[in-house]
């Protein structure tokens, strides 16, 4: 039964959801947002030094800690303005036109999604009162809608800025030069006609027609984004989806991650905010508003990888099956780190019965473990992005803003999916000694007629 | 032979490349091979490769990456799950020697 539900997967269910994260769109969004991570990783430490672990220190900074989180503004806190250009040049490249254009394109509809507000007259009242710093500043531009609040707002800009630079593009819309002109500025001209369009058609949403589209956006998305972070089936979903995609053969979290990832970056900016505006490192009112953001699979559950097969690392290592042995002596340095795919097809888990039942078992039961730990306070959240490649204990510690308690729950999900791999890995385990053995007595029984033979 | 390997994020194709090198010295096959990640395999492609391979979690976008390596002139192949661990080297080798003629 376990066989054919694996045929069926690679057959029917693997198919249209690699196409679905293969989808033109879904891939610039996945482009875009990844190139964000970087900066969001860097940016979203500097909650450690605003919210050190340690109570002395925390007294210490408290005076700073406004200036201490600008980088994370800068960065965290305008995640969606950088999206905004990666996705659209993603996009652009995609349909072959000019990456820069298509990024900068879809950034302006972006920013042109958000009115500047005058607050000179404000600060006017405030130099009046003769409060320090009050000086007029011109414009500026509410930064609320900028980071994560902003992000499904920069995916549709993004859209609709290169499609219909696309559209024109291909109609010919567009004003040539002669061929002496270089190349470069040619190009500058060519997206002149689209900028026109796509900034006055926004100028028109945005402005005249005063059709608020964050509002629209965060409406239709903020319930989805409150089941995927915090509904337990919410939070499980992704879990049983990448796992069940890598028992077929592909790379799961890079299919699943192309489409969560905008949601998980929202749930990260929010839960760095609560902690920035001194809210507890906890889930729950006054502390964290969201259970799951990428940290919370990346460190609770994928504990060696997706699957949780540091556990099975573990095990192999010390297996008395010669092959599996081997396997598990190149699979637990990179397990360590993360990496398990020289396992996933070495052991092998895919399209294999046996082990690709812990394979998804073993983290849904870890990810029930992680879920009630945050639910209840038991662990700190997860407010930091930590690179993914570091030990699981160690990134939890880091992830977690220094909480110890996240670094046990790592360890008891060890030995969770450890008990949870023992008795399938047994079973194959005794099983792969069999054929060994058995290829052994072929072996001696070939030698023997060969001998025989000769003789 | 200059070979280009692609994975999802360019980390476990660097496994796997380091045993391939490891073979390649061993049998005294000449193989310059390098690994690289989803979103830059479409630029490194261009620089002279004779063979292209794709890892086999990535087999979904296969058709992208045979295109990017089309465009340029390098065959271009998927890697059989189990030729993807540090064990699947040796025969590994054998298909790039196959492919690249």
């Amino acid at each position: 039964m376990i066989e054919k539900f694996l045929v069926w997967l690679e057959e029917k269910f693997m198919p249209p959801m690699a196409r679905l994260a293969e989808q033109r769109h879904l891939k610039a969004v996945r482009d875009g947002v990844i190139s964000t991570l970087p900066l969001i990783i860097v940016g979203s430490f500097f909650i450690i030094l605003a919210q050190p672990p340690v109570e002395a220190l925390q007294e210490l900074v408290a005076p700073y800690v406004g200036d201490i989180m600008i980088p994370f503004r800068m960065t965290v806190g305008l995640m969606s303005v950088y999206a905004a250009y990666g996705m659209g040049y993603s996009l652009a490249r995609s349909y072959k036109l000019d990456g820069v254009s298509g990024g900068v394109l879809s950034l302006a509809t972006f920013l042109m999604m958000n009115v500047p507000l005058n607050v000179d007259g404000v600060l006017n009242e405030a130099m009046e009162a003769g409060i320090e710093g009050a000086d007029p500043i011109g414009f500026v531009l509410p930064m609320g809608n900028l980071g994560g609040a902003g992000m499904f707002t920069a995916i549709l800009s993004m859209i609709v800025a290169v499609e219909i630079m696309r559209f024109m593009t291909v109609r010919n819309f567009t004003l040539t030069m002669p061929e002496q002109v270089p190349d470069s500025v040619a190009r500058s001209f060519e997206a002149l006609f689209p900028a026109t369009v796509v900034i006055v058609f926004a100028w028109i949403v945005r402005v005249m027609l005063g059709f608020d589209i964050n509002e629209l956006m965060m409406s239709i998305f903020s319930p989805l984004i409150e089941i995927s972070g915090n509904n337990y089936f919410g939070v499980m979903l992704p879990v049983l989806l990448v796992t069940v995609l890598w028992a077929a053969g592909i790379h799961g979290m890079s299919v699943i991650g192309s489409v969560m990832r905008p949601a998980w970056l929202v749930m990260l900016d929010a839960n760095i905010e609560a902690v920035a505006d001194g809210g507890a490192m906890t889930f729950g009112e006054g502390g964290l508003p969201y259970i799951a953001p990428e940290p919370f699979y990346q460190w609770y559950v994928w504990v060696g990888g997706a699957g949780a097969t540091l556990a099975l690392a573990i095990l192999l290592v010390f297996s008395k099956s010669a092959y599996l042995k081997q396997v598990g002596k190149f699979s637990i340095i990179p397990g360590l780190f993360n990496i398990n795919e020289p396992m996933i097809f070495g052991a092998p888990i895919v399209m294999n019965p046996i082990l690709a039942i812990p394979f998804i078992l073993a983290p849904v039961v870890t990810t029930t473990i992680s879920y009630f730990a945050v639910y209840f306070g038991l662990v700190s959240g997860l407010t930091i992005m930590a690179p993914w490649t570091l030990p699981a204990p160690i990134g939890a510690w880091m992830a977690s803003g220094g909480s110890f308690a996240a670094l046990l729950l790592v360890l008891i999900n060890i030995a969770v999916a450890l008990g949870i791999y023992y008795p399938f890995f047994k079973v194959y385990e005794k099983k792969m000694i069999e054929e060994e053995n058995a290829e052994i007595q072929e072996k001696q029984k070939k030698q023997a007629t060969r001998e025989t033979v000769t003789a | 032979m200059k070979v280009l390997m692609v994975c999802s994020g360019g980390m476990s194709s660097a496994i796997v490349v380091k045993s391939l090198k490891q073979e390649a010295e061993r049998q005294g096959v000449d193989l310059d091979i390098k690994a690289v990640g989803t979103g830059e395999f479409e630029e490194e492609v261009k620089n002279n490769y004779d063979y292209a391979l794709v890892a086999p979690q990535v087999k979904h976008r296969f058709k992208d990456y045979q295109v990017s390596a089309d465009a340029v002139g390098v065959p271009c192949e998927l890697i059989p799950p189990r030729g993807y661990t540090p064990l699947g080297a040796p025969s590994l080798i054998k298909q790039i020697q196959a492919g690249v003629k």
